[in-house]
């Protein structure tokens, strides 16, 4: 996308109508929602659009760990590594989804195939451990599966 | 000022202390003289309560009398004083627990300059062989000696002997932005930087980055500061209490001595501490918290362009010429050459001026010379080329310059800015005008162009070139219709509303809307903002103005000042700004073609004998040539020889170049400056002038502060202070009237001679400076007036019907058809264009000129098209844009960071000389 684009589809976003208090999280929010991650241009539109510098909006942003400032990848894995995954064996499958990918720490997997994130929580703590892939959770998985479900996110 | 009489008691470590309500508990200590340590927290800022050093154990009365502890270890920069509290600061429990947190975090911090142990062995110049590995040694930190962590932890008796287990961030060295250094590995996230920015500064141009243990200051994005915002005040180095942020300049460089003393850029009379270092060189300036003026805060010009005092090629010695060349000569020569020369010429014949950076006793001593021994009333001082801006309130209400104190405007409840662009050229004015938003003033700004505030702007009118009056008579027309006035104020302090409101009967808002290119509907806005938030702080510079509307408009702005009621208040106020640093000292203490010292009018008899009795001497009754005036009388052969004092004592803002040719036509010209520059090359001889930070005088602000400027440097060679040179000449003239052996004998003459100076000494001023108020107002303002008071109806404050004039001057022509609009701003993103260049931040923009659409299309231009820009001097290209306000004006935007690259550039003076942002006439060439 060229810069105006993003500019004028930033603005489109910002502009949309919202309910409660808009402050500089909840643009940050919705452009992330929208876009999936926070460019350049957000920080500047943001800061005119709230009448505020690009500085306020910056220190919001790098704040929170979930926003990401650069595109994310097709897919995004997200591994739970709350207490009750943590016991039933998340850290296995982390490390098993990290040696798959050839990462050393949560990130993008080089061909910018699958983004890999740790969660906190997931809530669905019965059935851990639980994983979610793109948005959709899936629980009781043990590290003889990682190979396949890469390969089934990958394709 | 706020009076508050009722003081809160408590006791902190068994001492009694008495303390303001909403004071905090550490704030009452320090003022107490009680040390409690504190890192975050900082004299003028909101208490932050991040550092957690200054815990302390608080006990407290409940409702029912009864002494209950606060839970925990509070700290005491954030608990409010309470009648009755007790403050325990020095138990085991708090140290223990304050100890622990400086423990945590030093662990992040290079500390061999705490655990050696040759601390207290080493010499100031020894060299560290090996105790400590070289990134942590002392002598790599360049706050090294003047760090306030290191003083804060040695404070503690903190038990460092076994080294802790510390985490070199391993960062680099930011160096890229041009006057300072960033070294995160040394910051400990206190967040002074960030908070003075925001809270005092109002521009936000640093940030905390990431959170929790990662967590920095920085830019957004890391981007440059040119982009972010700075404006280069360098208040964050200020309060830095690590090596974190440093200025450039003298880095490492340690101070000697610190002397207060006065910033001599602009006429807000900042005082700023002068930290000097053994080899006599200017090495910092901080702004000095106590203050009055500025509190603490200087711009970029006070912190970082004051480098011009350690000039390496600086006159020492006195110059004559000599068959048409520059020789060097001794003291006692140069003067005798003066004298004989001088002897020469009487009266009209000899002119003198003098530079806005000389002190009151340099321009006491420069008037009385050239009355007294010259018999000439052609005096002037250089920055003074706009004088109806200051004349037209005096006429009207007896106060000739600002009524009220610049700290005053923090608490106005609406201002209004007139085509100026204060936050370049007074800079730390805005900084009160920035806080008054922040709490709720609204800003209304009348400029074509956009500048700095405008971004603050509740109302940003930008009528058409010239048509300023019409717009501001209509604001007063509004507020008259609408009774927004204050009619309580009119009636006590004021004579001849009547008169006003008759000259704008016939007026039309309908019409001046129509003129100015203003819509009705903003045009009522603006006034009811100024009618119903007043009293409202008015500033102007009229810098845009067409010449002949400035008298006009000066009146109107008085006029609506009357009306508003915001004259002799606690808040509010009419500020015009000039831009000569001791412009009003000067003018005060005589140095006018038209006043004597104290504005007495030369044409008045009474004051010429007042004089002849004090000076013994006859003096010359008829007013002198004005400044606008002095290069046509020197073509016409009437002024035959000059005499210009002080640095650079050009025009500013006025014609340079055609003030050279009439020095070239001068019989005599005798000069006194610091360095060579285009003037002093045409000079017949040349005195070596002493620098601000070498002279002991006094300087009177903006607000009419009168304020103390202390030597810290020594002169060299034969420099001197302008006054010592001046009776020099004067003695060997033969004149025993000029028989002062120091600057506080010639101080102590003009609080004899100016009646606002009396009972000024400088003992008293040694404490703080003293604004002056006149007499007139004193007693029309005070709250016992005698019965004499009311019935004087000279001293009330007289409105001044507005005379409208159609005979604008159109400073356009055929060949120049448009004008030209110059304006600043700290962040753009179009001109944002900023990129590294030898490690530096460069900032590398096209000019961007915007052009009115219409005039685009009569033109045949569009929109990113190169056109060359074409002024009567200057040609230069850039890119076309389409946002000009108006047809017929091409505005031009650059952001401030360009001034900035040319301080690097400038070695000499340039800093101080206003860059013009007047209207210039152009045409436009596409390429």
């Amino acid at each position: 996308m060229s810069e105006q684009k993003i500019k004028d589809e930033i603005n489109k976003i910002l502009s949309s109508p919202t309910d409660g208090t808009v402050t500089v999280l909840s643009c940050l929010l919705l452009v992330q929602d929208e876009i999936g991650y926070i460019p350049d241009e957000a920080v500047e539109e943001i800061a005119s659009f709230l009448k505020t510098s690009i500085n306020e909006v910056w220190g919001v942003a790098t704040f929170y760990t979930n926003f990401r400032f650069t595109p994310p990848c097709k897919n995004i894995l997200e591994v739970c590594w709350g207490p009750t995954c943590h016991l039933k064996g998340a850290p296995d499958l982390i490390s098993g989804f990290l040696d798959k990918l050839n990462l050393e720490e949560e990130g993008d997997s080089k061909d910018k195939d699958v983004s890999v994130r740790y969660n906190t929580c997931l809530g669905a703590c019965q059935q851990a451990p639980v994983i979610s892939i793109n948005h959709s959770l899936r629980g009781n998985v043990k590290v003889s599966e990682i190979s396949n479900i890469i390969d089934f996110v990958a394709d | 000022m706020v009076v508050r009489d009722t003081k809160v008691k408590l006791k902190i470590d068994g001492i009694e202390v008495e303390a303001d309500p909403g004071q905090n508990v550490l704030q009452a200590a320090l003022d107490a003289g009680l040390y409690i340590p504190y890192l975050c927290y900082y004299p003028g800022m909101k208490s932050f309560g991040a550092c957690r050093m200054c815990l302390v154990k608080v006990e407290q009365p409940g409702p029912d009398g009864v002494m209950k502890p606060l839970p925990g270890a509070p700290a005491s920069c954030t608990t409010p004083v309470a009648e009755g509290m007790v403050v325990t600061t020095n138990l085991k429990e708090t140290k223990d627990l304050r100890k622990g947190i400086m423990e945590l975090l030093i662990s992040e911090h290079p500390h061999g300059c705490l655990t050696c142990h040759r601390i207290d062995l080493c010499g100031p110049s020894d060299i560290c062989l090996r105790h400590v590995s070289v990134n942590d040694r002392c002598v790599t930190c360049p706050k090294n000696e003047r760090c306030e962590l290191k003083d804060t932890v040695r404070y503690m008796e903190m038990d460092l002997d076994t080294p802790l287990t510390y985490n070199n961030r391993n960062l680099p060295l930011e160096v890229k932005d041009p006057l300072w250094d960033m070294d995160m590995n040394l910051c400990i996230v206190c967040g002074r930087c960030v908070r003075i920015c925001s809270e005092i500064r109002g521009d936000n141009a640093l940030t905390f980055i990431s959170r929790s243990g990662r967590s920095l200051i920085g830019t957004s994005n890391g981007g440059s500061l040119l982009e972010s915002g700075c404006e280069f005040c360098g208040a964050c180095i200020d309060v830095c209490p690590t090596g974190a942020l440093v200025e450039k300049d003298f880095k490492w460089d340690k101070p000697s001595k610190i002397v207060k003393s006065i910033c001599p850029h602009c006429p807000v009379g900042c005082e700023l501490k002068m930290e000097i270092d053994k080899k006599n060189r200017l090495i910092r300036s901080v702004g000095n918290l106590e203050g009055p003026a500025n509190k603490g805060q200087l711009c970029f010009r006070g912190k970082f362009g004051l480098n011009f005092v350690n000039d390496n090629n600086r006159i020492t010695k006195p110059l004559i010429r000599v068959n048409g060349e520059l020789v060097e000569t001794t003291f006692k020569n140069a003067i005798s050459v003066v004298a004989n020369n001088l002897n020469k010429y009487s009266g009209k014949e000899f002119a003198a001026l003098i530079s806005p950076t000389a002190t009151n006793e340099d321009a006491y001593v420069l008037q009385k010379f050239t009355r007294l021994i010259m018999g000439s009333n052609n005096i002037d001082v250089s920055s003074n080329v706009v004088p109806e801006i200051t004349d037209e309130i005096f006429r009207m209400t007896g106060i000739p310059g600002s009524s009220s104190s610049i700290w005053d405007l923090e608490h106005s409840k609406s201002i209004m800015i007139v085509s100026s662009n204060l936050t370049e050229k007074q800079n730390v004015l805005g900084v009160p005008i920035k806080k008054a938003i922040d709490n709720g003033a609204k800003l209304v700004v009348i400029d074509q162009r956009e500048t700095e505030l405008t971004r603050f702007a509740a109302k940003w009118l930008k009528p058409k070139y010239g048509t300023e009056l019409h717009l501001i008579a209509g604001m007063i027309k509004v507020i008259l219709d609408e009774v927004l006035d204050d009619h309580d104020f009119i009636e006590q302090y004021t004579l001849g509303i009547q008169d006003l409101k008759k000259s704008l009967w016939s007026f039309d808002i309908i019409n001046v809307s129509n003129i100015s290119g203003v819509s009705v509907e903003d045009i009522r806005e603006a006034a009811r903002i100024i009618g119903n938030d007043s009293p409202a702080g008015i500033l102007y510079a009229l810098e845009l103005l067409p010449s002949q509307l400035r008298a006009e408009c000066t009146k109107a702005l008085v006029n609506l000042a009357l009306v508003t009621g915001s004259l002799g208040r606690d808040s509010g106020g009419i500020f015009p700004l000039f831009d000569g640093a001791n412009e009003q000292g000067i003018k005060d203490v005589g140095c006018s073609n038209t006043f004597l010292p104290g504005y007495r009018l030369i044409s008045d008899n009474s004051s010429i004998n007042y004089f002849q009795d004090v000076w013994g001497s006859n003096l010359n009754n008829s007013s002198g040539i004005p400044l606008g005036q002095f290069n046509r009388e020197v073509f016409s052969g009437q002024i035959k020889a000059l005499m210009t004092i002080g640095e650079n004592a050009t025009l500013i803002n006025g014609n340079d170049s055609e003030f050279k040719e009439s020095i070239a036509k001068l019989d005599f010209f005798v000069t006194t400056d610091y360095s060579n520059n285009e003037i002093t090359s045409l000079a017949d001889v040349i005195f070596p002038a002493a620098v601000f930070s070498e002279k002991s005088g006094t300087f009177t602000n903006i607000e009419k502060r009168i304020q103390f400027i202390r030597p810290g440097m020594t002169s060299k060679d034969e420099v001197s202070e302008d006054w010592y040179t001046l009776i020099q000449i004067a003695k060997a003239m033969g004149s025993s009237k000029f028989e002062y052996k120091s600057s506080e004998e010639i101080f102590s003459d003009i609080s004899n001679e100016v009646s606002m100076y009396s009972d000024i000494s400088y003992d008293l001023l040694d404490k703080e400076g003293i604004v002056w108020t006149p007499n007139s107002w004193s007693e029309l303002f005070s709250d016992k007036k005698s019965e004499n008071s009311t019935n004087n109806q000279d001293i009330l404050l007289k409105f001044d019907p507005i005379n409208f004039t159609d005979d604008i001057e159109v400073i356009t022509s055929k060949e120049f058809p448009y004008l030209l609009v110059q304006g600043r701003v700290l962040f753009d993103e179009e001109l944002s264009n900023v990129k590294l260049e030898n490690g530096r931040y460069k900032s590398q923009t096209n000019p961007v000129f915007d052009l009115h659409p219409e005039d685009a299309s009569k033109l045949g231009i569009v929109e990113g098209q190169t056109i060359e820009v074409i002024s009567q001097e200057n040609k230069i290209q850039g890119i076309v844009g389409l946002k000009s306000t108006q047809p017929g004006v091409v505005s031009h935007k650059s952001m401030f960071g360009d001034l900035i690259n040319q301080l690097q550039i400038s070695k000499n003076f340039q800093v101080s000389k206003n860059t013009d942002l007047n209207l210039v006439p152009i045409s436009i060439k596409k390429l």
